[in-house]
């Protein structure tokens, strides 16, 4: 179930040109996991992506075994950024139940997103989460690519270290359009067979890779013309897609009706909020 | 032991807080954060005779203050609401409006002829979209019009009704004056004001429909410069709204003539507004020593 938490930054650190890692702690309201830590210590202002490892299996994973506990990845947040109207969502990047901590990769685009990376560790905001429909849980044993453009790339982090110990092959192809704009390139390195693309389409690559395999499924995230490339790709090779999409929001829980995405057909809107943000790609158009 | 409740046009609220249409869906979104009964009403989204799909992609764009919208009355028509949303709906206990806009005259009578049937228990009229080139604001921006919708749906209707009024006309006291004259059993106010934002790198329009409904604090001072020039001059209630976001915004409305307050873009900002503007409005009474909020009604001072 979603709450509106009082969250206090725990971490913040610019991790690329106009790209900043924030972690938050989320306080008051009841925590995910069964009890507190009580051996909580002051480690939080560590980096986020150095404890990963550190937590494996401390998030249960979506389809496998336990009842999902807390966000999964592929759902995103509402952040209450300062000095601005409305509400900033955010893919949700990471998370540690043992902590509630929620990791986010924000994009600095504006006053909102400024603000937010103006915050200070201690300092606290209102983060409504998780909001919208996850990436479909996957059974084990599968082969799993995941395909990111820029910003993407946050939501497939989280997703990859869940997928990490129980996919048969994961891979990762991350595309940036500059070296300025990179990260999460180590991360990714360490959860996935990784193929980074720097100034180019990382659709080629992929599109290369499927001349001689074939993965069970596709997860994306990315600029809407990336997304609907490799739509295409997918399509003519008839691999499940899965994309994750953007869109200015209001409510954020699928009550406003302003992050319409065309469906496909004559289908009418989808919302973006609330029937996703995770659409298979056959549901939606991409444009 | 204070009273919350005030009544509006023959239908009892437990409190004088409305959820304003367009802002809430049909409460379900809502209703998995807190009891949605705690709404003195809910008005549900538009409802058309037929089912609309609204307005292309980007349908909101920050303002200073607020937001401008053009969803353009995106619905499922008024059969599958009936049949889909509100047994759910009245099942929850709160009291439903069913907000209604048209594109003629014929298809606003239709559906409410439709919902006069069914347990909602009021009926706005939406004579003030401003967002869909037929739906409404045409009905709403004369006397004549206004009167004219008015009095049809009036012939079919045996739910109380309520008109709502847009801002985005010359003199609103005339347009108020005609719906009462119609018979109309109340009047909410203010809709969104009709307005634009720019994308000026891009230079283009930052809604796809160009233009939108503002709504939020930005037009708070307009809207209650409204509710107080109409509520002194009509007989039926007001039912006030345009930046409600806390008890004592609520508390101005209500000072300046409204019997009952609506808040819509609070819903949107805060999930949890509906619970919080009622705790903060009931903090204002103890605060001022009231004890029936219908004290407050057309309360205001002039010397």
């Amino acid at each position: 179930m979603p709450r509106d938490y009082s969250a206090r930054l725990v971490f913040n650190e610019c991790i690329a040109e106009d790209i900043v890692e924030l972690c938050f702690e989320l306080t008051e309201a009841e925590p995910w996991g069964s009890a507190p830590n009580p051996a909580r210590g002051p480690s939080p202002l560590d980096p986020f992506y150095k404890k990963i490892k550190r937590v494996q299996g401390a998030c249960s994973l979506p389809g496998f075994g336990a009842e999902p506990q807390g966000p999964n990845p592929g759902q995103f947040a509402h952040l209450a950024a300062p000095g601005v109207f409305l509400r900033r969502p955010v893919s949700i990047a990471g998370f540690r139940q043992d902590e509630n901590i929620v990791r986010f990769i924000v994009g600095i685009a504006g006053e909102g997103t400024r603000n937010l990376a103006a915050k200070r560790p201690g300092e606290t905001i209102k983060i409504l989460l998780p909001l919208g429909n996850p990436f479909p849980s996957i059974p084990s044993g599968r082969n799993i690519w995941l395909v990111s453009g820029g910003l993407g790339v946050a939501p497939l982090l989280y997703l990859a270290k869940t997928l990490s110990g129980t996919a048969r092959e994961l891979r990762a192809f991350m595309g940036f359009s500059d070296e300025r704009s990179v990260f999460g390139v180590e991360e990714m390195r360490e959860l996935s067979e990784m193929t980074l693309d720097v100034g180019g389409f990382i659709t080629d690559k992929v599109s290369g890779a499927l001349a001689s395999a074939r993965p069970d499924a596709v997860f994306s995230c990315g600029p809407l013309p990336m997304m609907g490339a490799l739509k295409k790709i997918c399509a003519a090779r008839g691999v499940p897609l899965y994309v994750s999409l953007e869109e200015r929001m209001g409510c954020g829980v699928g009550a406003c009706l302003v992050c319409a995405c065309a469906a496909r057909g004559a289908a009418g809107y989808k919302r973006v909020c609330r029937d996703g943000p995770v659409f298979d790609a056959e549901e939606v158009v991409i444009s | 032991m204070k009273n919350m409740s005030v009544e509006l046009c023959g239908v009892k609220l437990k409190s004088p807080l409305i959820a304003a249409s367009g802002t809430f869906g049909f409460g379900r979104e809502y209703d998995e954060f807190y009891n949605i009964s705690a709404w003195g009403a809910i008005s549900v989204k538009g409802l058309t005779d037929e089912p609309r799909v609204g307005n292309p992609p980007p349908r909101i764009a920050e303002t200073a203050s607020g937001i401008l919208n053009s969803v353009g009355l995106q619905n499922p028509g008024v059969d599958a609401f009936i049949r889909d949303e509100l047994p759910r709906l009245v099942a929850t206990g709160v009291t439903v409006i069913a907000n209604v806009a048209g594109s003629t005259v014929e298809s606003y009578t239709e559906a409410a002829r439709k919902l006069s049937d069914s347990p909602v228990a009021m009926i706005e009229l939406n004579i003030s979209c401003p967002n869909v080139r037929q739906g409404g604001a045409q009905f709403g921006a004369s006397p004549e019009e206004a009167a004219r919708v008015t009095s049809a749906v009036r012939g079919v209707c045996s739910r109380p009704l309520m008109v709502k009024l847009s801002p985005n006309v010359t003199d609103i006291t005339a347009i108020a004056r005609a719906v009462q004259d119609a018979g109309a059993d109340a009047v909410s106010l203010i809709n969104t004001v009709a307005g634009m934002a720019i994308d000026a790198r891009a230079r283009r329009p930052a809604l796809a429909n160009i233009t939108g409904g503002l709504s939020g604090p930005a037009i708070k001072p307009v809207a209650l410069r409204m509710v107080w020039q109409t509520a002194k001059c009509l007989r039926i209630p007001v039912a006030g709204m345009g930046g409600v976001m806390t008890g004592t915004d609520a508390a101005e409305f209500m000072i300046a003539g409204a019997t009952a307050v609506m808040a819509g873009t609070a819903n949107i900002t805060d999930v949890m507004a509906g619970p919080r503007i009622l705790r903060e409005l009931e903090e204002f009474l103890d605060e001022n020593g009231i004890e029936d909020v219908n004290e407050l009604t057309g309360s205001l001072i002039l010397n």
